[in-house]
């Protein structure tokens, strides 16, 4: 597609314009100085122009000392909330990819023990549910009160963050049921494996004494026992999990923008903006309007001035008796 | 699909190498441009956090200079003066200023001069100056179209502006599509003549530079013609999915307004049809009525079913499950909700004004002959109470476009018969159009009834019969596009511009229809390229019509000639 770059010649323009204007506007200081002005132009054009933040002290004309002089003033406070909470979101991310490696190396078959895979795992996933709940938090803290532009840039940053937060949320959890569906896979296979073995070496010796029997079946249940409180204690961890993270989004859908709805019209969010600004803004008037009238200004006023009258009178009391 | 991703790119270039927060300034043509493509989600995303018109934005006193200014608009004499006010008192930290068409130097110069904190970064031309609805539709959303149903004397200042504005138009789409076109134009047409031949000097000569792009073996072809050729087009009532909302309802920039209908919640007040967005509308946007039914319920059963599953929660595994597809099941319900929506109230229209009677007797005026039966069947339906104004005067008009030379009698007995019945009717405005439209004025054969090859055509579909009667006219736009691919476009009637000449079939065709295009006529161009004949045609016109934007066109029309001619 075409485009077309007009820069250098806007740039070419403001350049000679500028000069056309320097020295008309220098040589509207007082006429007194007309013997030394072009020295004193030259100075003042040298001031006006190059550091834009910097404010020239000339004193002799106040009109021109504007001129040239943008302060860059600092962004306001929520910007800062917003940066700690995208630095927080930038550091759950990097944490999640290393959870995708610990799933994966826990998954491998290993000779140890693997408790100190699991270990890693819990550690890592706490962390980064811990990482969301305070980010989550901290986006509440971004809600603006009052219309004004300011707060409808803080609620599309909100949005921004939360959609964001959501995203990251929902692939926790998915890295998190898929590695406790292979895990209970591999246990699964791990048991059959077991079973067949077992049931290999049961049966030649069926006949066998009771005794051997009875150990075998002792065995067996002691197994099913341990297999069925570890089964157990993963669905605790499924569940707090699902907890969590449900209690993480059901806030934040709130925030987020529904893709394909209106709401994700910006000609839409344009005229609802321009009407809330309004709305509030007449209720601001209606409230200042009331004020003023209001009751409570004119019982303060009259209070007030009753307790001076009792003052004079106690005084004027004092004196003449 | 082109343009709509020309736009998209144009929007992405522009926010991608600006870092930090932005605020996107845009004016009333410009926010349909960028709407229609681009979502909030997708600017929130490239860090713009927040979107204003440039005419409230110097109401506001807040210095916001941690935010950098991007500026879309068109380079209007009044966008210019707003942002020179702007410039000279700047709130923003950094000003980028993208122009969607070309400016002028002396433009350049005006904003040079108020620049005077040196705030702009950027000035750039990109030339997004259209509204891209659809994959092959385009609209310049013109708010005086009616302008070109009158003659030049009248009004000729008004009827410059409104050749600028498509001249601009066209020249954007061109840019965007990097492509310099051959020009023909409809000869009965003067606006079209005007368009074609100040476009042909805009490309060729003023701007030949900016144009010079790189040749293909056959140049693409811009055809201008004129909407009062077809005029029967936008009369009809529609029973396909797209034009039957717009008919029905109304469709701006993709959006339906539901305000109207009382008791709807908050969320299906206003609703999107993006085929862009919406997977089931691109699917059923050209379907019929029958067929869209069935397939909602389809979808609504489809969707009791996952809700049905959802509700019935066992084991902790589907509760997972269920928090996992909850955001796809949300937009799965909105959406179903939607198209609920919508195909219930148009029912309740069809029902309620009698379409299905009404629309019958329309498509045998556009279709069929046997001009002592229609008389039959428009003399009944006028008497018939539950028939309303418009569509009675939509009858009344359809055949007179046909029957305008047969048995002047009887058709003077109905305009006396719509104006008894029709309060409301401005007496006259079915010989307005036909002074507009008549048959003496019209290049193409509109009802087949000219060109033996058409007669034979037609008497052949009569004899085998028709799929669905209410879906069985075909526009005018269709036998241009046929002709166009059998290369049979006659000189004659479409002159080209200047010494211009091609030799062969382009493979790109540009049609713009000055005076508004429809949703049948862009359904109809859709079909054409999707049956891969080796030619891409796009369609754009100065508005997307529908009946009562037509009269409403044509009633400003006939009200501007009158006094007009009082003045003459």
């Amino acid at each position: 597609m075409a485009t077309r770059n007009r820069t250098l010649l806007f740039r070419k323009y403001r350049n000679s314009l500028r000069s056309v204007r320097a020295p008309l506007s220098s040589s509207s200081l007082t006429g007194t100085q007309s013997g030394v002005g072009p020295v004193i132009e030259m100075a003042s054009s040298s001031l006006l122009n190059p550091n834009r933040s910097y404010a020239p002290i000339s004193t002799e004309d106040p009109g021109n000392s504007s001129k040239g002089a943008i302060t860059v003033r600092l962004p306001p406070a929520w910007v800062d909330v917003s940066e700690e909470i995208s630095v927080n979101i930038q550091r759950a991310r990097t944490k999640l990819a290393e959870l995708g490696k610990a799933h994966a190396k826990a998954l491998m078959p290993s000779f140890g023990d693997g408790k100190e895979d699991q270990h890693n795992i819990e550690t890592l996933t706490q962390e980064i549910t811990f990482l969301l709940k305070k980010s989550e938090k901290q986006l509440q803290r971004l809600s603006a009160s009052g219309p004004s532009e300011d707060s409808n840039v803080r609620k599309n940053v909100q949005r921004s963050l939360a959609t964001d937060l959501q995203l990251l949320s929902m692939e926790l959890r998915k890295k998190q049921s898929t590695y406790l569906k292979r895990l209970k896979q591999q246990k699964e296979d791990g048991v059959d494996l077991e079973m067949n073995l077992s049931r290999n070496k049961y049966r030649p010796e069926e006949d066998d004494f009771g005794d051997m029997l009875n150990e075998h079946q002792m065995a067996k249940i002691k197994k099913t026992e341990e297999l069925s409180e570890e089964r157990e204690k993963e669905i605790q961890q499924v569940v707090e999990s699902v907890n969590d993270l449900a209690q993480i989004m059901k806030d934040l859908s709130a925030l987020v923008i529904d893709q394909g709805t209106i709401v994700d019209r910006i000609d839409y969010n344009i005229e609802n903006v321009a009407s809330t600004v309004e709305d509030g803004l007449k209720q601001l008037q209606k409230a200042e309007r009331r004020q003023k009238h209001g009751g409570m200004v004119m019982c303060v006023s009259v209070l007030v001035s009753l307790c001076f009258i009792m003052l004079l009178l106690l005084i004027l009391k004092e004196i003449f008796l | 699909m082109v343009l709509v991703t020309s736009v998209r790119d144009y929007i992405n270039r522009m926010l991608q190498d600006i870092s930090g927060m932005k605020v996107l300034i845009l004016d009333s043509e410009t926010v349909s441009n960028v709407s229609i493509v681009y979502s909030q989600s997708e600017l929130l995303q490239k860090e713009v956090f927040l979107v204003e018109m440039i005419d409230s934005i110097s109401v506001s006193k807040e210095s916001m200079s941690h935010l950098k200014a991007v500026y879309f608009i068109r380079p209007t004499s009044e966008n210019i003066q707003k942002l020179r006010y702007q410039l000279a008192n700047p709130r923003f930290g950094e000003y980028h200023l993208f122009f969607s068409n070309l400016l002028k130097d002396t433009q350049i110069h005006i904003l040079a001069d108020s620049d005077e904190q040196e705030v702009v970064q950027q000035v750039q031309e990109y030339y997004a100056d259209f509204v891209a609805g659809d994959p092959y539709h385009f609209t310049l959303n013109m708010a005086s179209n009616h302008l070109y149903m009158i003659p030049a004397v009248v009004d000729p200042a008004g009827l410059q502006r409104f050749s600028d504005r498509v001249v601009d138009g066209i020249a954007a789409v061109f840019l965007a599509l990097k492509r310099r076109p051959v020009i023909r134009y409809q000869r009965t047409s003067d606006t079209a003549k005007r368009i074609a031949q100040e476009s042909a000097k805009l490309m060729y000569q003023q701007e030949s530079a900016l144009f010079d792009f790189r040749r293909t073996e056959s140049s693409p072809l811009l055809l201008v013609i004129d909407r009062r050729d077809d005029p029967v087009t936008p009369l009809l009532n529609q029973w396909t999915y797209q034009a039957m909302v717009h008919e029905l309802i109304g469709l701006q920039d993709n959006k339906v307004d539901l305000k109207a209908i009382g008791s709807l919640p908050k969320d299906q007040q206003e609703v999107v049809l993006s085929s862009e967005q919406d997977a089931f509308f691109k699917s059923n946007m050209y379907e019929n009525f029958g067929d869209i039914g069935m397939n909602i319920k389809r979808m609504v059963d489809d969707f009791q079913q996952v809700a049905k599953s959802n509700q019935n929660i066992q084991t902790v595994e589907d509760m997972a499950r269920f928090v996992d597809n909850y955001p796809e099941y949300k937009k799965m319900q909105g959406n179903v909700s939607k198209h609920v929506t919508l195909v219930t109230e148009m029912s309740k229209l069809v029902e309620a004004r009698k379409l299905m009677m009404v629309s019958q007797t329309e498509q045998d005026l556009a279709c069929n002959g046997g001009q002592g039966a229609a008389y039959e069947a428009v003399t009944d339906l006028l008497s018939n109470e539950s028939v309303s104004d418009i569509d009675r005067l939509r009858l009344v008009m359809l055949y007179a476009l046909r029957y305008e030379k047969e048995n002047p009698v009887q058709l003077m007995q109905l305009f006396n018969k719509l104006a008894s019945r029709s309060p409301k009717y401005k007496p006259g405005l079915v010989q307005f159009l036909l002074k507009q439209a008549g048959v003496e004025k019209r290049t193409g054969d509109l009802f087949g009834n000219r060109d033996l090859l058409n007669i034979a055509r037609n008497m052949a579909r009569g004899l085998k019969g028709v799929e669905n009667v209410y879906t069985q006219h075909q526009p005018l736009l269709f036998q241009t596009m046929e002709s166009i691919t059998r290369g049979r476009l006659r000189d004659v009637d479409y002159p080209f511009v200047g010494d211009h000449y091609q030799q062969g079939r382009p493979q790109e065709v540009v049609i713009f229809m000055v005076g508004g295009t429809t949703y049948e006529e862009s359904r109809s161009v859709a079909l054409q390229n999707a049956t891969n004949s080796g030619i891409r045609f796009i369609l754009g016109g100065t508005a997307v019509l529908n009946s009562k934007r037509f009269l409403k066109d044509l009633e400003e029309a006939q009200r501007i000639s009158r006094s007009g001619s009082h003045m003459v």
